[in-house]
């Protein structure tokens, strides 16, 4: 599972169809199944990360697969053993899947290449996150039933999120129309080549759309000056009650988390209704345990 | 030894065989004789369709000699080179230690007797390709240096570019320049574009190119000089090109061999070996370039060999190392464009044009004359293995594969080599 661009159709309903099962079971007394004893996954994360390695260990652990878990906050360059090195020496432990973040694109693809396991990709830089887009999806479809012809506006640091790419690219499979908004220069500059619309005004965006999908603005992640201040951001971009109220019409707020309350998102819009925030990461435990159950039956690698 | 090269054709402008199908005899590095008649000989060089040009010259090469050996010294690099084709080799100056004194010169140059493939040196323009302070460019002139560069580096700093084109105008040296503004690819990749977008990787726009080729003519303007632009790759940058010779400026450029054969959609499951600067580009630049190949605008074909070892490249696809190498599969990329530009004018890019641009000796094929020739077979295949690769790296894509496109022989220096 490197990044849903290589997804079908079918692949996605088959996911879907599992999580719905999985997310039955899960809010059942007992959580736990049977399903992957004596299969043993690594999670390994060289980015930090919270809410997704939690995700991903309940998952497995609610599949009763035993887990391991080995974080690195530098790259495993700067400490001197290379990527394929530190995995190599993991899976000599007979470990039989792994589930990497990774700061550099296309991380867990070289992985594939190069080692003989399955391999999840719970984020790589700046490109796929596709456990999340597939959450993502599999909420809003909970929500309205079907995806064809939704509006989707993705609002915030697009350049930089790996979150906006797999959903793009899983919006669009399953008939979804999206566009992207936020300050021009976090917005890359050949995304309308991958037909989505782009939009500059949040306030144009939110009329247009059905479900705003708000992304964290990630300083941390911007090795260049974008924009000057959150203030500014916040002021201009931020998302806010006043700002839905005026709308006339009612929007889906989604959020990957973690959220920057009273930066991209108001607390008042956050809390609301109208926001499935925390649904979001209820439905995220489903997707991962039909993510890991099919790729454990799957012989081949991805 | 008599060497009889039978039935090939003469690519050579101005060679009075030129286009002409003959027997050449070569012995002791002359050539002898040129005809339809057949001479005695030791060796009998003989092909389906065989064409004989001077021997190849690549003005944009990189070995790692010295400081990098394990990725290429000046044995297996010349080696390469020879069996690439190539009998001369400018070598780019981004060593450790960087190539700026005269001693650093006689060391690339002292092997050459010995060698089929002569080394040639371009020499540093500043301190360790910092891009700040001279090195002392008059004295490497006058130890053999044939021009200067910052090689795999931009002159990024417009005042030191100024001054070094000013510098040089003492004895009308060369300036090669790669045209790159740092800050616009910072943190780049790959060329950016729909697919570096779809695939989260941090894009090197064109724009990058464009700019500094815009500053730079407009310094050569001003100053007067010469100055070569080296691995362009984007079709405004022909036109730039184009339009500044037409203005009267001394302006030349070359393209790197793969650059128009590969585009940015290789890149697709992050191979690493595809990772080179400037990056491939589209398909929509391929085609600008070989236009600029066919009309003109792009002088000289080069390798833009850049050896990098496993360490280097067997890594994410950010953290690896650039470039490809390339000495030895420059014909087969012309091969892939020869039906559209045809072999009279693609050889003029990897013989008489890169030594008019660097000031070299340009020896016709003819009777009497030093044999300095390349013999290859544009229909004949070879497969570019472990075994027939001869860098010490590995990092080319087309490594594994068979290729169209065959070096037969070289010849140069007293010296030949008969590729198997």
């Amino acid at each position: 599972m490197l990044g849903i661009k290589n997804l079908t159709i079918d692949d996605i309903e088959l996911i879907f169809e599992t999580a719905s099962n999985f997310k039955e079971i899960i809010n059942r007394p007992i959580k736990k199944v049977p399903s992957l004893r004596d299969i043993t996954i690594a999670n390994v994360f060289f980015e930090s990360s919270t809410r997704t390695r939690l995700s991903f260990e309940l998952a497995e652990k609610r599949l009763s697969a035993d887990v391991i878990n080995f974080s690195s906050s530098t790259s495993s360059v700067n400490k001197g053993e290379t990527l394929l090195d530190t995995v190599n020496n993991i899976l000599a432990m007979k470990v039989d899947m792994v589930v990497i973040r990774h700061s550099s694109p296309g991380a867990p693809h070289f992985l594939a290449r190069h080692i003989n396991a399955n391999i999840v990709n719970a984020g790589d830089g700046t490109h796929e996150h596709p456990t999340q887009a597939l959450l993502d999806t599999f909420s809003m479809r909970l929500h309205f039933g079907s995806l064809k012809g939704l509006k989707v506006a993705i609002i915030g640091d697009i350049l930089h999120s790996r979150v906006a790419i797999s959903n793009i690219f899983a919006l669009q499979k399953l008939g979804a129309e999206v566009m992207v908004c936020g300050p021009n220069t976090l917005i890359p500059m050949h995304i309308s080549e991958l037909d989505v619309k782009v939009e500059l005004e949040v306030r144009k965006a939110l009329e247009w759309c059905d479900v705003a999908n708000i992304l964290r603005i990630q300083l941390e992640r911007q090795q260049i000056k974008y924009f000057p201040s959150l203030r500014e951001y916040a002021l201009y971009y931020g998302v806010n009650r006043q700002l839905l109220d005026s709308l006339n019409k009612e929007i889906l707020i989604m959020h990957p988390g973690p959220i920057n309350r009273g930066v991209e998102i108001s607390s008042d819009v956050a809390d609301s209704d109208h926001s499935i925030i925390l649904e979001q990461v209820e439905n995220g435990v489903a997707i991962r345990m039909a993510v890991l159950y099919l790729l454990a039956g799957s012989p081949s690698v991805n | 030894m008599r060497i009889l090269i039978r039935d090939a054709e003469i690519l050579d402008s101005i060679s009075k065989h030129h286009l002409k199908r003959k027997n050449i005899l070569i012995e002791n590095g002359i050539i002898i004789f040129i005809g339809s008649g057949i001479p005695k000989a030791d060796r009998v060089i003989k092909g389906k369709d065989l064409k004989a040009s001077k021997g190849w010259f690549d003005m944009f090469a990189w070995f790692g000699d010295p400081g990098y050996e394990f990725k290429e010294d000046l044995e297996s690099g010349t080696n390469a080179a020879a069996h690439g084709g190539f009998t001369g080799v400018a070598l780019l100056p981004n060593t450790k230690p960087v190539i700026q004194t005269k001693n650093d010169v006689s060391y690339l140059l002292s092997g050459n007797s010995r060698r089929i493939t002569e080394v040639f040196v371009i020499g540093s323009v500043t301190e360790n390709n910092l891009g700040d302070d001279f090195t002392e460019m008059i004295d490497l002139h006058t130890a053999g240096a044939i021009a200067f560069s910052d090689g795999l580096k931009p002159i990024w700093q417009t005042d030191v570019m100024l001054r070094s084109l000013q510098y040089l105008r003492k004895f009308d040296g060369l300036l090669i320049n790669k045209p790159e503004d740092l800050r616009l690819n910072m943190f780049g990749v790959m060329h950016e574009g729909k697919t570096s977008t779809g695939l989260g990787m941090r894009g090197m726009p064109r724009l990058a190119e464009e700019v500094m080729i815009a500053r730079d003519l407009q310094l050569l303007a001003y100053t007067g000089g010469k100055l070569h632009f080296a691995n362009i790759s984007t079709p405004n940058a022909l036109k730039m090109i184009r339009n500044g010779r037409k203005n009267g400026l001394r302006v030349t450029c070359d393209v790197a061999a793969h650059q128009f054969a590969l585009d940015d959609t290789r890149l697709h499951d992050f191979d690493t070996s595809y990772k080179v600067n400037p990056p491939l580009r589209e398909q929509s630049d391929i085609l600008a370039l070989i236009a600029g190949l066919k009309d003109g605008t792009i002088d000289a074909i080069v390798s833009s060999h850049q050896p990098q070892d496993e360490e280097c490249k067997k890594l994410e696809f950010d953290y690896a190392s650039f470039g490809m190498t390339g000495l030895q599969t420059v014909l087969p990329y012309m091969q892939g464009i020869s039906e559209k530009i045809g072999w009279e004018t693609l050889i003029e890019k990897v013989t008489s044009n890169p030594r008019k641009i660097l000031n070299l000796e340009d020896i016709p094929i003819q009777k009497g004359n030093k044999a300095n020739i390349t013999i290859f077979d544009p229909e004949d295949t070879w497969l570019f293995d472990e075994k027939t690769n001869m860098s010490k790296s590995e990092n080319s894509p087309l490594l594994g594969k068979e290729l169209k496109g065959k070096i037969v022989a070289v010849f140069n220096n007293k010296k030949h080599l008969i590729v198997g």
